[in-house]
């Protein structure tokens, strides 16, 4: 405080003494701006050592030929081989189709799961705060240990998922899922969709909190069904608070990367590569630092892109 | 009066049914922690264990550094809690509350971090950790972590104090409070549900994270979090079921306990921004 007091002192007529105590007089509305950008000050250096710099790393790193990279070490020339190699490779494209599938699958899975168990617990009956804890609880299970219950259930020799099929007479062998392509995918998409639906439950929870019960007395009086109130009230007022959740729920199937490499590894034939995963094990598994870095930039332009245009104008709401 | 009280038998049926089906993979890790591991591999399963095999917990203790993973696990969510909380208060409460020039782009640019993925940054992070010396050691987390939580944290508190309104501290400050002592001593205190949400979907956030543990922890076990000691636990041919359901329902039990008792403030916290 004192620094600022002597920083300050050319600038400010004499404090009266009740205020000197503080220093700078930060309420005087010429200076309240000043101490907005002081308490903002180490959130914009923590963030620029940590996140910006980093990105911006990546982003040269990804127009070099590297390796592994030594910061030290002096800068590669500049090229554009990575992204060459990119997109002239059937890899990419087939991370491209796999995040893509998953992220339709779980997504329209999650909202059907999601949005209906939202709306049943939304009724009124005895119970039903223990019921929304319940239904929630998954959302809190951290994504390993969600992984550690599927790898299991979904085990080839004694999981249950094996046991249930054949007792349902669905399938007379029991089905390897983490080496048979097809079986694999709907074993992450499994795991995705109990980890991610509850998360569409609670955001439509709080959106049907937020409609009026004001809207549902008048169109009473109008003389609205109970499906007319549903399709002109609830939907219409729910709309805006699903659109940022399917934002959301997208997005982090873009990104995820626990789930599918504990479970899978991105196996078996790369049939649950994800973009996310394909970054990781070049630059992990392979050491191509800029052939990752190539592969992570091109992640995030789509994923900004995707949400801008979901979202337009709107993103400030998001979080 | 018998058609309501049909309808809400079948109401009751759906949610049983629908709690049944979405909890039963918990109720199925905690029964396999407690099955022995023999009963494990029978078919078929076993939907409750014949005696309760509570010796499970003393054993995979003894067996593997788990409460040294755990140590870990906690250390690296409060440390990073802590950077984060430090400078999200006040970024939050400055986006709330002053109309800077860029404070708009800033919020958005803090906005548009929350969407980079993990599997990009952890790249460069690599690079410049390694050359830091700090491969290896718990701060390399700390730091990473402060990633994940600071975008999230500043928006949810930013959201939160909008809510506030600003007749407080500006009462506050007619009695003769300055700026920042009108934060401290009002603001921040109005806020404490707020701040406790934050900060625990923060914990949250770094204990489940593995991405970063798996890069930046490899070289000793000393140093592994629970999540990235857990994954080490499932073996290539064989994997005992048993132990590994057990060290999982430990790391799963501290997020769960907080959750249970705190569901509405984080779930309040995460949904108001998006109520707006």
């Amino acid at each position: 405080m004192n620094q600022h007091h002597t920083i300050a002192r050319p600038f400010t007529p004499r404090p009266a003494p009740a205020r000197r105590r503080f220093g700078l007089d930060l309420a005087r509305p010429s200076r309240r701006h000043w101490l907005g950008y002081l308490l903002l000050a180490p959130a914009v250096v923590l963030i620029a050592l940590i996140i910006i710099y980093p990105l911006f790393v990546s982003v040269d790193m990804s127009f070099q030929n590297v390796g592994l990279v030594r910061l030290g070490a002096p800068r590669r020339p500049f090229t554009t081989i990575n992204y060459e190699r990119l997109f002239t490779s059937p890899e990419f494209w087939m991370a491209c189709w796999v995040t893509f599938k998953l992220i339709v699958v779980v997504t329209i899975s999650c909202f059907v799961l999601g949005v209906g168990t939202g709306l049943l617990v939304n009724n009124k009956f005895r119970g039903r705060a223990i019921a929304r804890l319940f239904v929630a609880l998954p959302w809190a299970v951290p994504e390993i240990v969600a992984v550690v219950i599927f790898a299991w259930i979904f085990d080839s020799s004694f999981g249950l998922m094996n046991w249930f099929f054949i007792k349902l007479g669905l399938v007379n062998t029991t089905i390897n899922w983490f080496s048979d392509p097809t079986a694999a995918f709907a074993a992450v998409a499994v795991t995705m969709v109990w980890k991610g639906y509850p998360f569409v439950s609670i955001m439509t929870l709080a959106g049907l909190q937020s409609i009026p019960e004001d809207f549902y007395n008048a169109a009473r009086v109008d003389g609205a069904n109970a499906w007319q109130r549903f399709i002109n009230i609830t939907l219409p007022c729910l709309m805006p608070v699903l659109g940022v959740t399917m934002v959301l729920t997208i997005l982090w199937v873009f990104r995820d990367f626990s789930i599918i490499y504990v479970l899978t590894g991105g196996g078996p034939l790369k049939a649950t590569q994800t973009l996310s995963i394909m970054t990781y094990e070049q630059a992990f598994s392979f050491f191509k630092m800029g052939y990752a870095s190539a592969v992570g930039v091109v992640t995030l332009i789509l994923c900004v892109v995707a949400s801008r245009l979901m979202v337009g104008r709107s993103t400030e709401s998001i979080y | 009066m018998r058609a309501r009280s049909s309808r809400q038998a079948l109401l009751y049926l759906g949610v049983v049914l629908t709690c049944g089906v979405l909890l039963f993979p918990i109720y199925w890790l905690v029964v396999t922690a407690l099955s022995p591991a023999d009963s494990l591999h029978h078919l078929p399963p076993k939907f409750w264990p014949d005696v309760p095999q509570w010796g499970i917990f003393r054993e995979i203790i003894e067996q593997r550094p788990i409460p040294l993973w755990l140590g870990n696990s906690i250390l690296a969510a409060l440390g990073s809690v802590g950077i984060s909380m430090f400078v999200s208060v006040f970024a939050g409460y400055s986006l709330s509350r002053f109309r800077l020039r860029g404070g708009p782009s800033l919020g958005l640019f803090i906005l548009t971090a929350k969407m980079l993925p993990a599997t990009l940054l952890v790249i460069p992070l690599f690079g410049i950790f390694r050359q830091l010396g700090l491969i290896g050691s718990l701060w390399s987390i700390i730091l990473a972590h402060a990633t994940l939580i600071v975008p999230f944290s500043t928006w949810m508190l930013k959201g939160y104090f909008d809510t506030i309104p600003r007749e407080l501290e500006q009462a506050a400050m007619v009695d003769g409070c300055s700026p920042l002592g009108a934060m401290f001593r009002v603001i921040l205190p109005v806020a404490t549900p707020g701040l406790a949400a934050t900060a625990l979907y923060g914990f949250v956030l770094s204990w489940s994270d593995y991405a970063y543990a798996r890069t930046f922890l490899t070289n000793s076990q000393t140093n592994w979090t629970a999540n990235l000691g857990i994954t080490t636990m499932k073996g290539e041919y064989i994997t005992n079921w048993n132990q590994i359901s057990a060290a999982a329902v430990l790391v799963a039990l501290p997020i769960i306990v907080i959750y249970l008792f705190l569901e509405r403030y984080l779930v309040g916290g995460l949904t108001a921004g998006a109520e707006k």
